[in-house]
């Protein structure tokens, strides 16, 4: 029963429920950090070979897209699955968080472009003195952030990453929460029945049914997220940057490795759901 | 019949106990005071209305109703002697008490997928095992004929019947003490209501078993004993003979004879 739950054990659950969370946020940094350097050593080598430099700009756009869209909706799915599974309904945390994701979730993506463009840009210098966005320590630091695909003396970069968290999170959590409500409760009910455990409901059921739905989630995030957010940059870098001409050619670069990433993972999503959608199996 | 000689001892070990049962939705009491005792190797029906709490009573005793928002309870059920609720293990419990629902719902995958779900959570992998173990409780259900050669293909394509019967044969593939029924035969057609209350006759030899239904006729076949449950309380609960022919209160003899509920 219920009532009858000692409370010691649920405190234990609390504890073991928050570990998890944290080690599931956490992966996402040294993944980020491990890519990162790799990504330097290759440029370095690449940059050394003269036909390769051609190339690179078009690859370090994709790259960025990727990487920061992994970090993101891997979080974002995170937070998700701990919402909707560990915490109650009742609980003052979920209730906040949901209310807080289904407010941004409802800002047209416009006004995310202005926030990126108004706040973070004005507020860019005092972030580099208190250390939050990072300036360049020594040539080969230096070295490193320049071949990132926004140059390291404005930080564009880290505005870009900032505004896409801010934006694909919310969208990402709202889509794969309903995902998960998708699976029918006689089904989890089933499951248990048989005695299986929570963990292995979600291994066994939810997730398989749900999986689709969610990577659509983080798609559809994605895509509405870089349209968007790399137009307004667009337009801004053109307008102001000393180097124009070749900014908005970074720009439209960016844009259209976005735009391919987004129409490749419909396409391939497109062809899971196919795959996978027997008639004879709905997601009840 | 040696059953019968059974019912009729009034020694029988209880197998589940339940004392001073109250349960709340929020702040809807649904179920009130409740007390009885489940003998091992009997049928127990619970019959009643439409919103009697029938559901909710069976599914307290897998605690099931955990997962229920709102929901609250006091009382005591004890299983084999031992107070279930508190610092108790319902996974574990879950495996001894199994259920099969009222809509069959079978899961992703294919048939054998489906009877071997069991075995494999619990970390049983092995492939003669688990073929032992589908094959074993597919004929205890009679169903093994029927899909012997389509064991690899997806339960869809079975009728309603026959899903119904593979997911008994699922919880059964478990290994159980007790099976709770919660109207199994509520979206079945007569004739497979009729192989489904066979099987339950038959599975009496080896399994405590627990029956929800709101049809009369239906518990007055399957039990031995009945419960008769009116919003919310238990009214009667006795051998099922004497509940049928000679119930004690006016509400149990005007609800078997057809004038409630």
């Amino acid at each position: 029963m219920n009532a009858m739950m000692t409370r010691a054990l649920r405190k234990q659950e609390r504890v073991s429920q928050c570990i998890t969370f944290i080690i599931l946020g956490s992966v996402g940094i040294p993944i980020w950090n491990v890519l990162q350097k790799t990504y330097a050593a290759d440029t370095e080598a690449a940059s050394a070979a003269t036909p390769l430099n051609t190339l690179s700009p078009p690859l370090d756009n994709l790259y960025t897209v990727l990487s920061i869209s992994f970090v993101a909706i891997l979080f974002g799915i995170a937070c998700a699955f701990y919402l909707q599974e560990w915490l109650p309904q009742t609980n003052w945390v979920r209730r906040f968080i949901e209310s807080i994701v289904a407010i941004l979730g409802g800002v047209p993506s416009i006004f995310y472009g202005i926030l990126a463009t108004g706040i973070f840009f004005s507020y860019a210098g005092t972030l580099k003195t208190i250390g939050v966005v990072r300036a360049p320590q020594g040539p080969g630091d230096g070295a490193a952030l320049e071949s990132l695909s926004f140059p390291h003396d404005t930080p564009v970069f880290y505005i870009v990453v900032l505004t896409f968290i801010l934006m694909v999170m919310p969208l990402t959590i709202k889509t794969t929460q309903a995902a998960l409500r998708s699976v029918a409760t006689p089904i989890r009910e089933a499951a248990y029945a048989l005695g299986a455990s929570h963990w292995q409901v979600l291994k066994t059921q939810v997730i398989p049914i749900a999986l689709t739905q969610i990577l659509a989630a983080g798609c559809r995030a994605m895509s509405s997220a870089l349209a968007t957010v790399a137009l307004i940059f667009g337009i801004y870098v053109w307008q102001y940057t000393d180097a124009p001409g070749e900014m908005s050619n970074r720009f439209v670069l960016f844009l259209s490795s976005a735009l391919l990433f987004s129409i490749f993972s419909s396409i391939l999503i497109k062809l899971c759901t196919s795959a996978s959608a027997d008639p004879a199996h709905p997601t009840r | 019949m040696p059953r019968d000689i059974e019912m009729q001892t009034e020694n029988v070990k209880p197998i589940l106990s339940v004392r001073n049962l109250s349960i709340w939705y929020g702040d809807k009491q649904v179920l009130r005071d409740l007390s009885f005792e489940v003998k091992q190797g009997q049928v127990t029906a619970f019959i009643g209305p439409t919103n009697s709490g029938k559901s909710t009573l069976v599914r307290c005793l897998n605690r099931l109703n955990d997962f229920t928002p709102n929901f609250r309870a006091t009382g005591d059920i004890l299983f084999r002697g031992v107070a279930m609720g508190a610092a108790s293990d319902a996974t574990a419990l879950r495996k001894q008490i199994g259920m099969v629902f009222r809509k069959p719902i079978p899961f992703r995958g294919s048939i054998y997928e489906n009877v071997a779900y069991g075995a494999q959570i619990s970390g049983n992998n092995a492939s003669t095992h688990l073929d032992t173990i589908v094959e074993e409780n597919l004929r205890k259900t009679g169903l093994w004929s029927e899909v012997e050669n389509i064991l690899g293909e997806t339960p869809e394509q079975l009728s309603i019947g026959q899903q119904q019967l593979l997911c008994i044969a699922r919880a059964l593939a478990v290994e159980p003490e007790i099976l709770i029924f919660d109207e199994p035969c509520g979206e079945l057609d007569p004739i497979e209501t009729v192989k489904i209350e066979t099987l339950v006759r038959e599975l009496t030899e080896d399994y405590t078993l627990i029956f929800a239904t709101n049809k009369r006729r239906q518990a007055a076949r399957v039990s031995d004993v009945a419960g008769f449950l009116y919003c919310g309380e238990l009214i009667e609960f006795g051998a099922t003979e004497k509940i049928f022919t000679n119930p004690q209160d006016d509400r149990t003899e005007q609800y078997v004879t057809g004038r409630l509920g």
